[in-house]
């Protein structure tokens, strides 16, 4: 599923990344790779607060959308 | 002579490191910000060694004007050792952009920094082992509590000239790619930084590409293999190697308590960013903060030194000295009426700024700020702007040139650029006096004035949003919002301190250098007529200017030439509106809402709409010559400075007439001779807004900031 759906407080593995741009890059370059964990922290409508490598990044939820979790 | 650099995420406590490190001998170039600007000092102790402050980053990827920065110095070649702060409660993370700097060639020394939270947490971080890994020392510090520093200097002192070995943290299959790609460009590049090249190679990194267009028949095939081999694209391959060696060494480097507890960011964050609490929160913060600067605090501090300071020490003790001095009467009066008085004017406002700006400051550094632009997103996007336009925005209402400086950490070209050309719509402290003025005067101090204008203010910029995004060349849907949310933590009183003292410098030399000059403008066009006569003011060459160019603002309902005068000298800088009417009206001294000429003032307008008009028109138009100069650093060339002051000027005209002849109608003044003219203009504004966007893959692709 996409880390949009995803409930706070739940903690999922990273799967893959979609898209193919410098937003990619960007949250891979922020801890967003494959295998890392990732605990959503809160979410505001469809913007999301999450945890990952023991960092909290704000999100929005277009860039949710494509971060697939499992 | 050697020179040093300071690279390190964003909160890594970099700032407070460099103010340690550099001690008094710091310089900071132009316009001080948070941390956009190449900051440079003397290493304490040792003065023939430089160091250099990067801007935070997180990746050297040549995205954000700040990892263009800091890249291009780094790849520079003038370096000989880099700091790289750590912060050692968040390894992983920060440690990315460590294996990044050892493929460069530069000796690097790890500083690991926040090592006291890090242990109070449990944790046990083995510094030799993580050494060993990066191929670099590691020395643990606490920037804040000034813990191992001397170490840090001296460890850094010893890398200079160093070749330290370079960690090979990719698979093999990887580093067989790299070290092919290596062969290709050997020749081309200085050693040290051929193993970068190369890796940026594989990850399909644009700046590297075009730089090695020649080579890259060769390379091309190279980095498909791989791909091929490894099944996922270079850029993945490159970014999951350095997570993966990353999450090696810090599993074999670092204990953690087992123990998961919820932490306090986590319960704040709970509240304050609540879909029902979060702007109400905000609200109640950034009333306390106007509260406290404007009406309380800062506010007496103001009266004091406008009264005390000015009206009764330095104005009658400056023209008695003067007198006694045997000084000729007209230049006593240039240095009295004219400069003393102008510059007092703008002197007053420090208690406010100082106040506001230390808010702001601990509103940033304990972390809620950036919670402010996470929760405003979600308003803002609707517009086109990104929620990170709401911090240069809040800075603004301070003072605009910090506030537009602020823009530059928005990494998105267009929404900096949108966000550098719209903030000063909101009212800055400058603006207050002239609001306090209008509505004293005019308004019967009603307290909805000053309100209504910081509405019209951020519908101001919210409208620009959505029209300047339409025209070519700021086309497109805002960048997605990524952003960390630092740690909630105490604010540091050293760098609340020098951050709001940064700021309120600023202000100071502005009001030391341009407003000066412009009082002294002010003061001779008033005093003189054409023929260099001393004069009356009425008879004076601004009376003759203000008389020419009043024309223009006849539709706005206010062709006094008076008005003209202050609007124009408001351009230099907006506090100088208020002291301009307290020159024309022959005072020596105007306090800061210019009690003592409202009587002239209400008589200068022929209604209220007239007045409201002639304050939308100067709160809207284009801001003070010194934000007008951050605005030309921000957005690069004078073309678009051009383009967003025009844009600017036009808007407040646009509004100011539309709200004349509407006001005026609706206030039982009767249809003016203007008004189908301002339904034009209204239905111009909101075509502007409502039209469909062009084109919209025109301006689609992401640009690199040109610098």
């Amino acid at each position: 599923m996409t880390l949009s759906f995803a409930n706070v407080g739940e903690t999922g593995s990273i799967r893959k990344i979609l898209g193919d741009d410098s937003s990619r890059k960007k949250l891979m370059d922020m801890g967003f790779v494959e295998g890392a964990e990732v605990r959503v922290v809160c979410r505001v409508s469809g913007n999301l607060i999450v945890e990952v490598k023991g960092v909290r990044i704000a999100i929005d939820g277009s860039l949710a959308n494509r971060i697939i979790v499992g | 002579m050697s020179e040093i650099a300071l690279v390190g995420n964003p909160n890594s406590g970099k700032t407070t490191l460099f103010n340690y490190l550099t001690g008094s001998s710091q310089k900071v170039g132009n316009w001080p910000g948070v941390t956009v600007d190449k900051k440079a000092g003397r290493l304490k102790g040792h003065p023939n060694v430089s160091v250099v402050d990067l801007p935070g980053i997180y990746s050297l990827s040549p995205y954000s004007p700040e990892e263009v920065i800091a890249r291009d110095y780094i790849m520079g070649g003038n370096l000989d050792a880099v700091i790289n702060i750590v912060d050692a409660t968040n390894l992983e993370r920060n440690l990315y952009l460590t294996t990044q700097l050892r493929d460069m060639g530069v000796p690097v020394v790890v500083a690991l920094n926040m090592i006291d939270v890090s242990r109070s947490k449990g944790e046990e971080i083995d510094v030799k082992e993580l050494s060993k890994w990066l191929g670099c020392p590691v020395v643990p510090i606490s920037a804040l509590k000034r813990e191992g520093l001397d170490d840090l200097v001296g460890e850094t002192i010893r890398a200079i000239g160093t070749e330290q070995p370079v960690p090979k943290v990719f698979q093999p299959k990887v580093e067989e790619a790299i070290s092919a790609v290596s062969a290709v460009l050997a020749g081309s590049e200085p050693d040290g930084l051929l193993r970068w090249s190369s890796v940026k190679l594989i990850e399909g990194d644009e700046a590297e590409r075009e730089i090695h267009a020649d080579d890259l028949a060769e390379i091309d095939p190279i980095v498909s293999s791989l791909e091929a081999a490894m099944d996922e694209d270079g850029e993945t391959i490159i970014i999951d190697g350095r997570y993966n060696h990353i999450a090696a060494m810090v599993a074999v480097s670092v204990k953690k308590p087992d123990v998961e507890v919820v932490t306090l960011s986590d319960k704040i964050d709970a509240v304050v960013t609540n879909r029902w609490l979060a702007l109400p929160i905000f609200f109640a913060v950034m009333f306390v903060v106007y509260y406290l600067s404007i009406t309380t605090i800062g506010g007496w501090g103001t009266d004091w030194v406008n009264e005390a300071v000015f009206e009764e020490w330095a104005i009658p003790g400056a023209e008695q000295w003067l007198t006694d001095m045997g000084v000729n009467d007209m230049l006593v009066s240039l240095i009295v009426d004219g400069l003393i008085t102008g510059v007092g004017a703008v002197l007053g406002f420090l208690p406010q700024m100082l106040v506001m700006f230390l808010l702001l400051a601990i509103l940033e550094d304990s972390g809620y700020m950036a919670r402010v632009a996470f929760v405003m997103d979600r308003i803002f996007r609707r517009f086109g702007l990104s929620g990170k336009s709401f911090i240069p925005i809040l800075i603004t209402t301070g003072c605009g040139v910090p506030g537009i400086m602020a823009s530059r950490t928005i990494e998105d070209d267009r929404d900096r650029r949108i966000t550098a050309m719209t903030c000063s719509f909101m009212p800055c402290a400058a603006k207050l006096p002239v609001i306090a003025l209008i509505a004293g005067a005019i308004f019967n101090e009603s307290p909805w004035i000053a309100p209504s204008l910081y509405f019209i203010g951020i519908f101001a910029i919210l409208f620009s949003g959505v029209v300047l995004k339409k025209i070519q060349g700021f086309v497109g849907t805002p960048a997605p919002f990524i952003m960390e949310m630092p740690a909630y933590h105490m604010p540091n009183a050293r760098t609340v301190a020098i951050s709001s003292l940064d700021r309120l410098f600023h202000f100071v030399k502005k009001a030391g250098t341009i407003i000066i000059l412009a009082c002294a403008l002010v003061w001779f066009l008033s005093a003189y007529n054409w023929s260099m006569a001393a004069v009356d003011v009425a008879d004076s060459m601004l009376a003759d200017i203000g008389h020419a160019v009043s024309v223009i603002f006849a539709p706005l309902g206010w062709d006094n030439w008076m008005a003209t005068v202050a609007t124009v000298t408001g351009l230099i800088a907006k506090e100088n509106v208020v002291s301009t009417f307290g020159i024309l009206f022959g005072l020596e001294e105007v306090s800061e809402a210019g009690d003592e000429i409202w009587a002239n003032v209400a008589g200068m307008f022929s209604s209220g709409v007239a007045g409201y008009s002639f304050l939308l028109f100067n709160m809207l138009c284009a801001p003070c010559f010194a934000a007008i100069g951050a605005m030309r650093r921000e957005l690069g060339t004078w073309k678009d400075t051009a383009l967003a002051v025009g844009w600017q000027c036009g808007l407040a005209y646009a509004a100011a007439f539309v709200f004349y002849h509407f006001g005026t109608l609706a206030t039982g003044g009767g249809l003016t001779i203007g008004f189908p003219f301002a339904v034009a203009v209204l239905a111009l504004l909101i075509w502007l807004f409502a039209r469909p966007m062009p084109n919209p893959e025109a301006g689609a692709d992401e640009g690199v900031v040109p610098s």
